[in-house]
């Protein structure tokens, strides 16, 4: 009862920004960076999960 | 989502992040509220903005130097506004000598790590059809997009798995938190009771099975099968690999606008090289519920 193979292969192969934009998850670890490269902080922050938006 | 395929599509704004600015994405609902050390430097920056951190969400883009001095605010999708923020934000000169926060102690509520010798795994889902046509690319934006999430694996769970057995509880947890549609928001999960049929099997390294999930007022419903691999070596999980697609109907606040009627979704799991920052994310399901999320069911 489970998926025809060519359908997991097509699917998955179909399926599977981060690398475009280096995003931090931690705040600190951004402001480590920003401290010594002085450079400014960009924190994009949302009413949700992360993954779902970035 | 839509910020995604838009604002941070926008090659300038892409340049000047990645050259320009040290970018972070956080879910605010934890910064805000969470008393250590990240918490403070947020709430910090988000006071100086137009959303004070004790009076509910903080979301927007906030622009900052490393001492914690607001630069600029935006919660607007037009690529011009947030580019001439940018700008002008760069144009200002640096502060000197600032210093790496210390972290110390973590506020271990709104500080979720994946379970010791666990495994993550990348889950990624998408709308196979049934949308009707349409010119609007913001509605294009949604009808093409895809939901991401991470499934936690717990380490006897990966134990398990390793020995060529399924654990019970992570096939509930994927029923209940992974086959969702999060392709366009945040969708309600699935409580226990929805799950109605569950006959999946790990056999010689082969997972297969269906799995049939729906609401008792009938409104959501999903019928997936599933076919996967899992390898191991060493005692090691080295390939956690599954698809399951099947027939999905309903939508919730928070992910109007679905296909009418059913419509086919697919949902992709690989074991995550943890390479990715987004490897560290805890999934949608645990948002502020991290034991629940892992419990046996």
């Amino acid at each position: 009862g489970g998926l025809a193979f060519s359908e997991f292969e097509e699917l998955h192969q179909r399926l599977q920004i981060w690398r475009t934009i280096p995003w931090k998850t931690s705040l600190l670890e951004a402001q480590s960076i920003a401290a010594r490269e002085g450079k400014p902080i960009f924190i994009w922050a949302m009413d949700g999960h992360p993954l779902g938006c970035v | 989502m839509i910020d995604r395929a838009s604002t941070f599509s926008d090659p300038g704004i892409v340049a000047l992040l990645r050259e320009k600015f040290v970018p972070v994405a956080i879910d605010q609902a934890y910064q805000r509220r969470q008393q250590d050390a990240e918490g403070d430097f947020y709430r910090k920056i988000a006071n100086q903005g137009p959303r004070p951190a004790d009076g509910g969400t903080t979301q927007g883009r906030y622009l900052a130097e490393a001492d914690g001095t607001l630069l600029g605010f935006n919660n607007h999708r037009d690529s011009e506004r947030l580019l001439r923020l940018m700008r002008e934000a760069l144009a200002r000169p640096r502060p000197q000598g600032v210093a790496a926060v210390e972290a110390g102690t973590k506020d271990a509520r709104y500080s979720p790590v994946p379970p010791a010798d666990g495994l993550v795994v990348r889950v990624h889902s998408l709308v196979l059809g049934g949308y009707p046509e349409t010119e609007d690319p913001v509605v294009k934006i949604f009808q093409e997009g895809m939901g991401r999430d991470n499934l936690w694996i717990r380490g006897d769970e990966h134990e398990a798995l390793a020995r060529g057995e399924l654990p019970d509880s992570l096939v509930v947890r994927i029923a209940r938190f992974h086959l969702v549609d999060n392709t366009r928001g945040e969708p309600p999960m699935w409580a226990a009771a929805e799950i109605r049929e569950r006959s999946v099997a790990l056999s010689e390294g082969r997972l297969s099975g269906r799995l049939h999930l729906a609401t008792a007022d009938g409104t959501r419903e999903f019928r997936a099968e599933l076919l996967g691999f899992v390898e191991s070596e060493g005692g090691r999980v080295k390939r956690f690999d599954l698809v399951a697609k099947g027939a999905f109907r309903g939508e919730s606040p928070l992910t109007r606008h679905a296909p009418p009627g059913e419509f086919p979704l697919g949902i992709s799991f690989r074991l995550a090289e943890g390479g990715d920052p987004a490897d560290t994310l805890p999934p949608q399901g645990s948002r502020g519920w991290v034991d629940g999320y892992l419990r046996d069911r």
